[in-house]
């Protein structure tokens, strides 16, 4: 794995890989709800808030 | 809480981004030249501010301060100090959940703004006015396109194996976090988990899979593979992790919420003028650090807290400080921090040469302490001899609240009914001469409508 720079923790053959791997998976699932934000947006239907762009509590 | 001695903090000395140190015994961080543009993106970014504002980052100042090793240093910031610093192992279910989910967010803000969160792990989370803050400012660094999550291992370790195990199996698990100081490894964590865990996607994918990944790639070495990852995988990974852990539930079971107290012996009136008691005596001393030793759910932490006293509210059940916690978030309490503790083998001090993190000893001492209802637990439970307990509570604090429970209470005889008495120095007189080696005796109140005697004393 290529880092610039190096981590100071070793991330983990193991964990990198498999990190990869479901995020490459899930990430299709993003541009998808994306994608389907867009659709939804030609018809006029708003996207739900994202909670973290609120500067409210968070726990 | 202690001072501590000036120089590099023990616990700060894995990244080489800057350090902890104390002088004249205030808290310091130098920031080292090889994180002035990391730390210039975090400030110029608006992302500081941001943090700070949601309560997520502990606030800091710049100063003039001369570092503490020049050579490598470009700046000394001092963040505020934390009032108590707990651990992990100390949490609760939710604390630690919330802990987990403070994480998460940070990241996940940090990732808007070019920014990453480099390590994730759980001992860089406090709790700061009743909310889960990240304490270090060093932990962020310039976001590069395509690259993974360094912290994934790390978070999988700190916080979703201890709260799966601790949802999924039970609530002690949490204890492994003591033995295993960077998290619980996910090979143990997948064996003990039960099977049913292996049709949860997350659980499933976030730490079967992973173990059994970090098993195959053991000794191997990855090659260079730039621009794996894209931001929206990033994405998808971090909200992954966050719905995983937002569906781990941890519900007390046997216990009831709210009827704690309904198990014990004194009445109404005997529970109120205890409280006024506390309530009283904390206001007349005024003690910045209050620890409340026993302090189940926190109803007398909460007496003291209303001195304006940083009160910790220490308890060996995990249920009852769950309870407690869910009060202070309901009430946006802020002075009131509850912890799992057991005060017959409190936290030791753990990690690298025995200082990475402190024992509940050397967190202290507290300007005052309470112990109610816990002398009968200790001195007849677990035999602790009562002069040694004096001296124990002697080194906690400077004032003490203690309240006697005699032998003809009905929670006492309950606990010698199934075994020899073997404490005949256990009375309101033998206590008195015990603790009078090491205490002076301001007041001795009987509390109304029990047998029970309330002292306040100071130490010599």
């Amino acid at each position: 794995m290529h880092f610039s720079p190096l981590p100071y923790l070793d991330p983990g053959s193991g964990s990198l890989i498999i990190q990869i791997i479901i995020a490459v998976l899930l990430g299709l699932g993003v541009a998808l709800r994306a994608s389907w934000g867009k659709i939804k947006g030609l018809f006029g239907i708003k996207p739900k808030a994202d909670d973290d762009d609120t500067d409210g509590d968070s726990n | 809480m202690a001072t501590p001695t000036d120089g590099q903090l023990p616990a700060s000395f894995r990244d080489p981004s800057g350090f902890l140190f104390s002088r004249n015994g205030i808290l310091y961080r130098q920031i080292n030249r090889a994180y002035t543009e990391d730390y210039a993106r975090l400030m110029d970014s608006g992302l500081y501010e941001k943090l700070v504002k949601a309560g997520l980052l502990i606030p800091h100042g710049e100063t003039d301060q001369a570092p503490a090793e020049s050579e490598a240093a470009f700046k000394v910031i001092q963040p505020e100090r934390a009032p108590f610093i707990s651990y992990p192992y100390e949490w609760s279910f939710s604390q630690l959940k919330d802990a987990a989910l403070a994480t998460l967010s940070i990241h996940k803000r940090a990732l808007k703004l070019g920014m990453s969160l480099k390590d994730a792990s759980a001992y860089n989370i406090q709790f700061v006015r009743g909310k889960a803050t990240l304490i270090d400012t060093l932990s962020f660094e310039v976001y590069k396109k395509g690259e993974p999550w360094t912290a994934y291992k790390q978070f999988c370790q700190h916080f979703l194996a201890p709260l799966a195990l601790m949802s999924y199996r039970d609530v002690r698990l949490s204890q492994l976090l003591r033995v295993y100081i960077d998290g619980v490894p996910l090979d143990l964590a997948s064996e003990l988990l039960p099977f049913k865990t292996k049709f949860n996607f997350g659980l499933l994918t976030h730490i079967h899979i992973h173990a059994g990944s970090q098993k195959r790639y053991a000794d191997k070495t990855v090659g260079p593979r730039k621009g794996m990852m894209s931001q929206q995988a990033m994405i998808g990974l971090i909200e992954s992790l966050e719905s995983t852990i937002k569906k781990l539930t941890w519900t007390p079971a046997g216990t009831e919420w709210g009827a704690y107290y309904e198990a014990t012996n004194y009445s109404d009136s005997a529970f109120e003028h205890k409280k006024q008691l506390v309530r009283e005596w904390t206001a007349e001393k005024n003690p910045n650090l209050v620890w409340d030793l026993g302090g189940n759910t926190g109803v007398f932490s909460r007496e003291a807290a209303t001195s304006g006293a940083f009160t910790v509210s220490f308890d060996i059940d995990p249920a009852a400080v769950e309870q407690n916690y869910q009060v202070v978030k309901k009430n946006k309490e802020q002075n009131l921090l509850p912890l799992v503790l057991d005060l017959t083998n409190p936290s030791p001090s753990i990690g690298w040469d025995h200082a990475e993190r402190d024992s509940f000893g050397q967190r202290g001492p507290a300007d005052m302490a309470l112990a109610l209802a816990v002398i009968h637990h200790l001195a007849i439970s677990n035999n602790v001899p009562l002069p040694q307990l004096a001296q124990f509570f002697a080194a906690r604090a400077k004032w003490l609240v203690i309240e006697f429970v005699p032998k003809s209470d009905s929670q006492v005889k309950r606990l010698l009914s199934s075994r020899k008495d073997i404490f005949p120095t256990y009375t309101r007189d033998g206590f008195e001469a015990a603790f009078l080696q090491y205490f002076k005796i301001h007041k001795a109140e009987p509390v109304r409508d029990s047998e029970r005697m309330l002292y306040l004393m100071e130490t010599q």
